[in-house]
């Protein structure tokens, strides 16, 4: 994260002004300082705009191999009672519900086919009369394992679910 | 003349002694702690969610004399908008972390 800085020449006119970390309830970390009457706070970003988070935010991974054919974005009886049950067991508020692909096809169509599988997760959810917060499929750009081993393809092909409370 | 002055600092340190006496005057690391009677680090924080006129959440924080802000994020860094309030709403137990009164 440090590579994009600037390298800095001359005399910077500062004060110094260190932040402490907060972790809000879903577990993601934000700046906060208290300057004696004022308080100051602002959510922790990656450099590419995510949130700094902690994996225990996260109330499901499930593998999609568990649920879809290769390619394919419809969910068997079976697996629709099993996530089903999962919703209505998990006694969240509501629900983040995110697609992932591994990378054996291109990037547009993984784009797509993690989108229409977080759809039928999102309206399997509703069917099951909880709340859907957001849905989003981010195709192959998230994975989860890195490399090509058929370990590390099967780990990156998976929906995750983040509940919220 | 001097014992004036004492009443007058023990006072001022009464009235503000959520902050300490030090209001505006600290430095460095000392930033990370809420000073005073309801003195802690930081990071034990109790917040409520705050919904904005868009609907979208942000955590709140009243922790006596200072209040906190900050946007609920999903992972990938866009806002949170979960339907758990109508807009300009608060909800939880965002006055929890600070036994100071608060008149608002």
């Amino acid at each position: 994260m440090a590579s994009g800085a600037q390298a800095q020449t001359g005399t910077v006119v500062g004060e110094e002004y260190t932040a402490t970390i907060w972790i809000d309830p879903d577990g993601c970390e934000h700046w906060v300082m208290d300057d004696g009457a004022e308080g100051y706070m602002d959510a922790r970003r990656t450099r590419d705009g995510g949130a700094v988070c902690h994996r225990s935010e996260i109330c499901g991974v499930i593998p999609t191999d568990q649920l879809f054919a290769t390619d394919e974005a419809w969910i068997s009886e079976a697996a629709k009672s099993d996530l089903m049950s999962f919703f209505q067991s998990a006694n969240a508020f509501g629900y983040l519900i995110y697609g992932h692909t591994d990378a054996r096809a291109s990037d547009e169509y993984n784009m797509g086919l993690s989108q229409r599988r977080a759809d039928m997760v999102a309206s399997v959810a509703k069917a099951s009369g909880v709340r859907v917060v957001d849905v989003k499929g981010f195709g192959e750009r998230q994975p989860r394992a890195q490399g090509n081993s058929a370990d590390a393809l099967q780990q990156n092909r998976r929906v995750e679910i983040y509940c919220i409370r | 003349m001097k014992s004036i002055k004492i009443t007058a600092l023990l006072i001022a340190g009464l009235g503000l002694s959520a902050c300490g006496l030090d209001q505006g005057m600290r430095t460095g690391t000392e930033r990370s702690y809420d000073a005073g009677t309801d003195s802690k680090h930081l990071s034990q924080l109790v917040a409520g969610i705050w919904v904005d006129q868009d609907g979208c959440d942000h955590w709140i924080v009243d922790d006596g004399i200072e209040g906190y802000l900050s946007a609920r994020l999903t992972p990938d860094g866009r806002p949170v908008c979960s339907g758990v309030a109508p807009p300009n709403t608060v909800v939880g137990p965002f006055r929890e972390g600070s036994d100071i009164p608060d008149r608002l």
